[in-house]
């Protein structure tokens, strides 16, 4: 279980987010909405242990994760939300040199890498520079790289940036089946029909305080509407169709 | 048999996350650094080596006519002391050392110590922050050694079998060659760890964005200050020599000195200067060693570690006068294409840092050449008016233009951020030709319009209007000329294609430039020497004009155009 206590971040005493708690048991999947600057990426931060927390903790089976984080991220998969790759090493060395960090057997390591290669339909490419893949062979090279030690937590950060809608497809099936099988999966995007069918609970983030927090459903239904609608009502009180307009007219001006 | 065996060794070994992650901070200290996602210059690690390696070498083979046993008979040099002619290349190759390996150092600087891309990829790992900064260390050691072995791997052999050619025994050629290879090797240790210490205070005293913004002006002062050291060769072995008593305070801050005068101390031919300054070695060596080691801790500690608080990019200040002035910008750059065009050059030129690298680079080499003809210039004249007349002052202005013009080409070469070039793709009209107009305009602006009004003034002040009008007006159409060859079918907007590949003719391209020099700043200045005393002998100079004039628009004209653009 992975339990995020009052987390609060400040940068500067200014902060990012503020009493953030929320509990991830296995078997769930939690999606993160917010705007730009709502937050998100800081309660990833602190979540996969690359930030502490100016305040409050986050705890994984019941330990503070800051108290043996090299102990806690043997547990984790991450995706983080820039495909910032080494794009000297072809796919299968980074691969080989994740596995080899992470300390998996060298056999089941290449096994691994191998068959995911080939399921995500990276095998012909990869002994490829990565320098030369394309952004959805890069987030495909990260999600293999977060998928193939078996962790036990997954933290995905806009997961499907750049992906092909058959990649993408897989790739929401995937989420759904890690909840079956037991995972707890921090999901956090801007795109709403993925979290609204992917996810069993949302989180929704709106300058760094959480302003929902429930099932997919419940969120949808507190204002008798689909989640987009709810989220643009509770997140920007903007009329996006005005600013629309405003831009064409901007566009349009001699 | 046994490079199997080392090689199965090191197959174990990288199966150990520690060897693994120094093995990935070699190959990105070598080929990758800095955030972009696209492959820089990759040439390849043995390339690199191999390049590195040409230098010492080279100089060594072309010393056998200086120390040929033969050659100097014929030359009725009958007793010659060898170790005292050996004593300036000694210094040459102590200089080439440390300016090599510097430039090395300068060259990776953004992939020395480990980066965002490093924290993306490594740290939600369950590695250690020390860890990744351990393999970082020993990946930085690894490095250092093999720089140092490879820069002067074939002067530690080569220059002694050279100079004991005239002796003729073994035990002189290990003996000296031992010597040499202490002074060369220390000497590169010692640069490399004195940029890394530099860079590693930066980190350490200097918050994140004030780093970002000093850095490439560090980096421009290393490269001036390592060409100006690579300078000093012509005149520090003799100063020292000569040098009686205690050593000149100037040698204090040329550490090429130190190490030279190690290298007689230990043959037991320094004077009281060189063994005092032989003794700054061994504490300077373990001194910037260890301040690079300290710095580069508490820089790691407050850069690296804190990565994920520290806000990616920096603020760029906005000129307030920059691209104000319409009127001026209208007259110089008629068309859009122009001005949007000479925008993108002129803020990649001021903002991105290898650019800015390079173009430091051959200025500060043109900022040395350029002190040394002044200095030569007042040597032996009575006046101001009699030194300016002198070939060295003449120079002048033709070694900055020349250097900074072929440095400006070749920056134009360095492509930024290539995947974004999309935008000039869609743009560009192959049909109009404004790229070469454009070059023509940025390099005026950038070269002649500070140089030839300088020149004149000094002139105007040195010898009056008539020779300052015909001193600037010659720099001013010998760079036109230079512009004209070094622009034929220039087809594309600088910074904006692939790297050009290591073309065969590269090393012909490069001797072109050499015999160009010659011509245009040496050779130029000396006849313009002799022709000002009598103005009416420079009008000899147009037929010369003409023709280079005239080949590059015929070359322009008949030649294929090969890039098929």
């Amino acid at each position: 279980m992975l339990e995020a206590v009052q987390l609060t971040k400040r940068y500067s005493s200014i902060p990012a987010v503020q009493d953030l708690s929320f509990t991830l048991r296995p078997g769930e999947v939690l999606g993160c909405l917010g705007p730009n600057g709502s937050g998100k990426s800081t309660t990833v931060k602190m979540l996969t242990g690359l930030l502490e927390p100016s305040r409050g903790l986050v705890r994984f089976d019941g330990r503070n994760i800051q108290a043996n984080l090299a102990e806690y991220r043997t547990h984790l998969g991450y995706v983080p939300e820039e495909a910032h790759l080494y794009p000297y090493l072809t796919g299968w060395e980074y691969l080989d040199m994740i596995g080899t960090l992470r300390g998996m057997s060298r056999p089941l390591m290449e096994s691994k890498i191998n068959a995911l290669l080939e399921l995500f339909s990276l095998l012909p490419a990869r002994h490829a520079a990565m320098g030369t893949y394309s952004k959805g062979m890069r987030q495909r090279i990260l999600l293999i790289a977060a998928l193939m030690h078996d962790p036990d937590i997954f933290i995905f950060d806009e997961p499907l940036s750049g992906l092909d809608v058959t990649s993408a497809l897989i790739f929401k099936n995937l989420v759904q089946s890690l909840g079956r099988a037991g995972k707890l999966v921090f999901y956090c995007s801007h795109v709403l029909e993925v979290v609204e069918k992917v996810c069993t609970d949302v989180l929704i983030l709106r300058q760094g305080v959480v302003i929902a927090h429930d099932s997919v459903a419940n969120v949808g239904q507190i204002l008798g509407q689909s989640l987009e609608n709810t989220f643009l009502h509770l997140v920007d009180d903007v009329d996006t169709m005005r600013v629309a307009g405003d831009i064409v007219a901007v566009m349009k001006a001699a | 048999m046994s490079t199997l065996a080392a090689e199965s060794r090191w197959g174990k070994y990288r199966q150990l996350p520690f060897w693994r992650l120094v093995e990935l901070f070699v190959e990105r200290i070598f080929r990758g650094g800095g955030d972009s996602d696209t492959e820089g210059l990759d040439i390849g690690v043995g390339l690199v080596l191999t390049l590195l390696a040409m230098p010492g070498g080279f100089v060594s083979v072309l010393l056998f006519d200086k120390y040929g046993s033969l050659l100097q008979w014929l030359r009725g040099q009958f007793h010659v002391d060898t170790l005292l002619i050996a004593l300036p290349d000694e210094y040459f190759f102590i200089v080439l050392s440390m300016t090599v390996t510097g430039m090395v150092a300068v060259w990776r600087w953004d992939a020395i110590f480990p980066d965002r891309r490093d924290y993306t990829n490594l740290a939600h790992l369950p590695v250690s922050s020390r860890t990744i900064f351990l393999a970082n260390l020993v990946a930085l050691l690894l490095l250092a050694g093999l720089v140092a072995i490879d820069v002067n791997g074939a002067s530690c052999v080569l220059f002694p079998m050279v100079v004991s050619a005239a002796q003729g025994t073994l035990p002189f050629f290990i003996e000296f060659g031992l010597v040499h290879a202490v002074g060369v090797l220390l000497a590169s240790v010692f640069a490399f760890f004195a940029v890394f210490a530099v860079l590693g205070l930066l980190m350490a005293v200097l918050p994140p964005r004030a780093f970002r913004r000093v850095s490439g002006y560090i980096r421009g002062l290393v490269v001036v200050y390592l060409v100006t050291l690579l300078c000093t060769s012509f005149a520090v072995p003799s100063s020292l020599s000569r040098t009686t008593g205690r050593a000149p305070l100037w040698s204090f801050f040329f550490p090429s000195s130190w190490f030279v005068s190690l290298c007689q101390l230990l043959r037991g031919r320094a004077n009281p200067a060189m063994v005092e300054l032989a003794r700054l070695v061994l504490p300077a060596v373990v001194g910037v060693v260890a301040v690079a080691f300290g710095a580069s801790a508490i820089g790691y500690r407050r850069h690296f570690v804190r990565i994920a608080e520290i806000a990616d990019g920096s603020e760029v200040s906005q000129n307030p006068w920059g691209w104000r002035m319409g009127f001026l910008e209208r007259l110089l750059l008629p068309t859009s294409f122009l001005r949007g065009c000479s925008r993108f050059v002129g803020k990649t030129l001021a903002r991105s840092e290898q650019h800015r690298l390079a173009l430091t680079g051959v200025g500060g080499l043109g900022l040395v050449l350029a002190s040394q003809a002044l200095m030569n210039a007042f040597q032996g004249a009575t006046s101001l008016r009699q030194a300016a007349l002198t070939p060295d002052a003449l120079s002048i202005p033709f070694i900055l233009t020349f250097l900074l013009i072929i440095g400006l080409r070749i920056v134009f070469e360095i492509p930024v951020e290539i995947r974004g070039n999309w935008v000039f793709q869609l743009l560009l009209d192959a049909d109009r030709q404004e790229c070469e107009p454009l070059a023509r305009r940025v390099i005026s602006v950038a070269v002649l319009c500070w140089v030839t009004p300088l020149t004149f003034i000094a002139y105007v002040y040195a010898e009056g209007v008539l020779i300052a009008a015909l001193h600037t007006t010659l720099v001013l159409i010998w760079a036109m000329l230079l512009m004209n060859l070094l622009l034929i079918r220039f087809r594309k907007l600088p910074f904006t294609c692939s790297l050009p590949v290591f073309k065969q003719h590269s090393i012909v391209i490069l001797i072109s430039f050499c015999f160009g020099y010659l011509i245009y700043a040496v050779s130029t200045p000396e006849f313009e020497s002799s022709a000002l005393v009598n103005p009416v002998r420079m009008f000899s100079l147009v037929p010369v004009a003409l023709v280079a004039w005239y080949v590059p628009r015929y070359l322009e004209k008949n030649t294929i155009n090969w890039t098929g653009s």
